[in-house]
């Protein structure tokens, strides 16, 4: 009798969740509570970070999905709101309490074909596009130190040098590296925005730290400056 | 960063180990809710060579001030450091009795001499827990401490006293789990492997036989040292099926080891649970 009992409430679980899968698009969405939990790190984060920022990715399962306007959404019982991405699929997450208690989603503007989100820390850019050689390395070691502190296989990880990483449209990404008194250019490539992205042919252009202290020049501002550890 | 999109969610009734989730980062004075209910088929007591299945009621709370239930294990997150976990731990340690068939246990209860029936009677008798004295719920204290290696893999460890007859049982699980491989979109599996360390009060009273048992069992008299009790793998499937609903499923294999493999109670060292419950996240 017993087990007729578990089994008819097994069996009336098992429809209710059968019907809300039929409501939701499946990958379409992720967790509110999962993105703050891994957001929330870097604001608890005690450590020097005055020259990084932090953002939350959205990764579509498929290269070339995360097309112009494509924009996150918020969406709670209470909080609407959304979040528009930059090209490499990045925004900054409001850390609401009201979309946290009301268990929100998080979902694309238009469908991706499913999707995962991932914290990403970056250089913080300058409006004047100069970036001083020994400031590059303080905030490279900026990140690597709030990578030690969320993740102990950092630790034994070192500062080499940054990645920029500009536009695939538009202007020219141009980088020069200004050294006694005489200017370089630095090579351009292409490749991902952060490593083990499913998009890469961004614009990239990388500068290892060496012993010659310079000034990186950008002629064109960059979405993203990526710290470099190995 | 994949241990944060972890969900550690606990069985309830599925396994006297004790169950610590994942730190939990939230706004001051929210908490983050499990509940459901779903099916364990697991051996009928630890050793037995039965099974049996039952209703599973799943349970995990944990609040912004790091206190946290799980299934049958209550703590509070003490560590700041995301890397490291750790704090005090309660576990409740499941009750034993004849159990599982009533008519046996009366069977046995009013024998008055089960020792001197023939071998080949008590070898009949499907139940070795027969005549063995019960052992009450205990509830057990300690701590725990949790170690990352990297955001995916965690090693665990915890120490709880207060098990068995006389509640001086001790037991320490080690173990280590790889988390959050995700198979599919919405589809997690987590991986783990441990090891259980119990002193020899707990073994004497879960898989000891005292002369007064023997006597009305029918078992041998034994007396189990302390050491390693069992080795265990698992595998837990998270499916969230849509942002509340989440079907979750465990199967764990456990192997009895040392002076526990050789009781007298043990009728098969190797056992499996297999689980599923639908959690509804509040």
């Amino acid at each position: 009798m017993m087990r007729r009992a578990h089994l008819t409430a097994c069996v009336t679980l098992l429809l209710t969740a059968g019907m809300g899968v039929a409501q939701s698009q499946a990958g379409e969405w992720v967790s509110y509570r999962d993105a703050y939990r891994a957001m929330v790190l870097f604001d608890k984060y005690g450590g020097p970070k005055n020259l990084l920022q932090h953002q939350l990715q959205v990764l579509p399962r498929e290269k070339g999905m995360l097309g112009q306007g494509v924009q996150l959404l918020i969406k709670g019982s209470t909080v609407q709101t959304s979040l528009a991405l930059d090209a490499t699929g990045r925004t900054t997450l409001p850390l609401l309490k009201a979309a946290y208690d009301e268990n929100a989603v998080l979902s694309p503007s238009r469908p991706l074909g499913g999707f995962t989100v991932r914290p990403r820390t970056t250089l913080a850019l300058r409006a004047d596009g100069a970036y001083d050689d020994a400031e590059l390395r303080a905030a490279c070691e900026q990140a690597l130190g709030f990578a030690r502190y969320a993740d102990n296989a950092a630790r034994a990880r070192q500062c080499i040098g940054v990645r920029l990483v500009f536009s695939r449209q538009g202007e020219q990404a141009g980088v020069r590296v200004r050294a006694s008194g005489a200017e370089q250019a630095l090579p351009l490539a292409r490749g991902a925005a952060f490593s083990g992205d499913i998009d890469d042919d961004f614009p990239v252009v990388t500068y290892r730290f060496g012993p010659a202290a310079g000034e990186l020049i950008t002629y064109n501002a960059p979405l993203a400056i990526v710290p470099l550890f190995e | 960063m994949k241990q944060f999109f972890v969900l550690a969610l606990a069985a309830a009734s599925t396994a006297a180990s004790a169950q610590t989730p994942a730190t939990n980062p939230m706004p001051d004075g929210s908490r983050d809710m499990y509940a459901g209910v779903g099916a364990v088929s697991r051996p009928r007591y630890e050793g037995a060579d039965s099974t049996k299945v039952s209703a599973l009621p799943v349970l995990q709370v944990q609040w912004s001030n790091g206190l946290f239930i799980s299934g049958m294990s209550a703590g509070m997150h003490l560590s700041n450091r995301p890397t490291v976990e750790y704090g005090p731990l309660l576990s409740v340690h499941p009750s034993r009795d004849e159990s599982g068939s009533g008519r046996i246990v009366d069977g046995v209860g009013v024998s008055s001499a089960p020792s001197l029936l023939p071998l080949a009677e008590r070898l009949m008798r499907a139940n070795r827990l027969a005549g063995m004295e019960d052992i009450g719920a205990r509830l057990e204290g300690g701590f725990f401490f949790h170690y990352y290696l990297a955001p995916e893999w965690r090693l665990t460890s915890s120490v709880l006293y207060g098990a068995g007859r006389e509640r001086d049982g001790a037991r320490m699980e080690l173990g280590v789990q790889r988390l959050a491989l995700q198979v599919a979109p919405q589809h997690t599996l987590a991986l783990n492997a441990g090891v259980t360390i119990v002193n020899p009060d707990y073994n004497r009273a879960y898989f000891g036989v005292s002369e007064a048992d023997a006597w009305n069992s029918g078992n041998p008299v034994y007396r189990p040292g302390g050491g390693i009790k069992d080795v265990r793998v698992g595998a837990r499937w998270n499916w969230a099926l849509n942002p509340s609903w989440m079907l979750v499923t465990n199967v764990q294999a456990t192997r009895l080891v040392g002076s526990v493999r050789n009781s007298p109670l043990v009728e098969r060292p190797t056992n499996v649970t297999v689980s599923a419950a639908f959690a509804y996240r509040f």
